[in-house]
């Protein structure tokens, strides 16, 4: 019988919470963008008309663990969350993430790709399901970072490249944690620079990585260093 | 009272009947260690392990549905691919290794011969996608299955969804090949004081335990370590074994210990099956082992057995030998729900 009371009480206080706590939910949106213009692979691949002759066919990759902060102390995070982004499904392009209460923020902090322990974890679903095409399978393990394209750069055949950047072993762990400041809004819009991104990586010289390795590392952290917070 | 009463007994009765059911498809036999799987995530039921079974003997998994799992891994031999050193697969292309034989999955950490794979449920991706094996991938092989009336109602059985996912693909998958236990051979019926070794089966044991059992550790008879075992490059094939997953120079020319489990039939031997018989195997170890910087230190003391020796230790090895595993007839082609198959 008193079990029973306990179990009432902590109802009530349970519903009370539910009813009066001020919810409130922060969308965060993710917009590749190529020197300013952003841009989706929804119908067609993205071109550039100069003289590199750049196409974006695919870009696809993970956002996890989502963490909001303020001056440093953590207010809001999504543990085990994996939201996978594809430039060519608008949807996959918003995250809303939901809080019990209103918080205030001045910085973000998230992971591109998916941590070690979920590497091995065996079958996982919803945007961690391998028929994603996110999954090495010849090896085990998560393509944290997919981008494919033709541009007069390569030497390859068709001019093709093609990064697929995972890993989740050491030394080739290749997860990357990305921390921006933000201004304190309901909408926050993270850019993705294509540009920035391929400024950096000698598009001549490596055309394929797709296996984790050391380069592929380097490369991550490249990706990792060309997000930005676009200020409304 | 009487209704809290029957509220509890209800719940132990859901407990009791959820553990037997568990308990028929997979049990810890005697003797064995902790299974690494972790069941928790994947419970076994019996709808879900049928769905497995019928999925390992669909040839529907490959691009032009002509190879199955089984194909490479027939039961008879136990799960490996008899007679051919390399496996074949679609359009009759040569693989690159000996497919490994397929049994107490449970207890294993990692997979393929060179451990590239780090999870059961992950294992069946690699066959799917290799342009040698099945040529398919998995995001084709789950909407075959969805237009499947067969499958369908098979999915919906398991997993209470007639929306058929990757995840719950390679899951029953996984349920099946769990279930694959061999643990009643005549070492086990010796083992739990049912039966007793020939006295040449017992010379066999004690040289098997001098000089097999450090790496082939029983009672699973493999420790599921890489271990170099000097066996002589093949320069066609340029295989470095578990060095191609951690690129470690310590790990060139290692391949996963086998377990010898069955290994009466589960010949040819070795990564790329170069072994026909258990004599020319005795034969590498005595005589062929091949000296490198990587061999496994317990083979840097050269073994030494004679030929009597070496007929004791075959004839143990052949106690490793489980009928009720090779013939178990719950590892079978499952006519009984493919032949309902024509209705579709």
């Amino acid at each position: 019988m008193k079990n029973a009371k306990v179990f009432l009480i902590a109802f009530f206080l349970l519903t009370f919470q539910v009813v009066f706590a001020q919810k409130s939910s922060i969308l965060l949106k993710i917009s590749p963008t190529f020197a300013g213009n952003s841009f989706n692979l929804t119908n067609q691949a993205f071109e550039t008309k100069d003289t590199t002759g750049l196409r974006i066919d695919v870009l696809k990759f993970y956002i996890s663990n989502l963490r909001f902060y303020q001056n440093s102390k953590i207010v809001l995070e999504e543990k085990n969350r994996f939201h996978l982004i594809d430039a060519a499904h608008q949807k996959s392009m918003e995250i809303a993430i939901e809080s019990t209460q209103k918080i205030d923020f001045n910085a973000i902090k998230f992971d591109i790709g998916i941590d070690s322990a979920t590497n091995v974890s065996g079958a996982l679903g919803g945007d961690l399901d391998p028929t994603k095409g996110m999954y090495w399978t010849w090896q085990s393990g998560y393509i944290n970072f997919k981008i494919e394209g033709t541009s007069n750069l390569c030497t390859s055949r068709n001019h093709e490249f093609q990064y697929h950047l995972g890993g989740y072993m050491q030394p080739n762990y290749a997860l990357q944690t990305v921390s921006l400041p933000v201004k304190n809004t309901e909408t926050v819009v993270l850019n993705f620079d294509i540009k920035a991104f391929l400024q950096q990586v000698n598009l001549a010289k490596t055309s394929h990585i797709m296996s984790p390795s050391i380069q592929a590392v380097s490369l991550a952290k490249v990706v990792a260093h060309s997000f930005t917070v676009i200020e409304n | 009272m009487k209704q809290k009463l029957a509220i509890f007994l209800g719940f132990c009765f859901i407990l009791v009947s959820f553990r037997s059911a568990n308990d028929a498809l997979f049990k810890i036999p005697q003797n064995f260690p902790k299974p690494v799987y972790d069941f928790t995530k994947n419970p076994l039921t019996e709808n879900k392990v049928q769905l497995g079974r019928a999925l390992f003997y669909d040839p529907l998994l490959s691009r032009d549905n002509t190879i199955s799992c089984a194909s490479c891994h027939s039961q008879f031999s136990a799960f490996t691919h008899v007679d051919h050193a390399l496996s074949h697969g679609i359009d009759d292309k040569i693989g690159f290794r000996n497919s490994p034989a397929l049994m107490n999955l449970a207890w294993q950490q990692t997979f393929m011969r060179d451990g590239s794979i780090n999870h059961l449920d992950m294992q069946a991706l690699a066959p799917i996608s290799n342009a040698v094996e099945m040529d398919e991938n998995i995001t084709n092989v789950v909407s075959k299955l969805q237009s499947s009336v067969l499958y369908k109602n098979l999915f919906q059985k398991a997993f209470g969804d007639t929306v058929i996912t990757g995840e719950h693909t390679l899951k029953a998958i996984s349920q099946f090949m769990l279930t694959l236990v061999s643990s009643n051979s005549k070492y086990d019926s010796v083992m739990r004081k049912q039966a007793v070794f020939s006295s040449q089966e017992n010379k066999g044991y004690v040289l098997f335990k001098k000089n097999c059992g450090s790496c082939h550790t029983e009672p699973l008879f493999t420790n599921d370590a890489f271990k170099n075992n000097g066996l002589t490059t093949d320069t066609s094939l340029m295989d470095f074994g578990r060095y191609s997953v951690t690129r470690k120079a310590a790990d060139s020319l290692a391949f996963k210990v086998p377990t010898l489990r069955n290994i009466e039939f589960s010949y040819p031997y070795m990564h790329d099956g170069r072994f026909k018989n258990l004599n020319q195997v005795l034969k590498h170890y005595t005589h062929g082992i091949e000296h490198s910087k990587t061999l496994a230190k317990e083979l840097r003391k050269p073994i030494q057995l004679s030929s009597n020796e070496k007929v004791d230790l075959i004839a143990f090895l052949l106690t490793l030998t489980d009928k009720s595993f090779l013939f178990n007839p719950n590892f079978f082609y499952p006519k009984e729900i493919f032949s309902g198959k024509a209705k579709d």
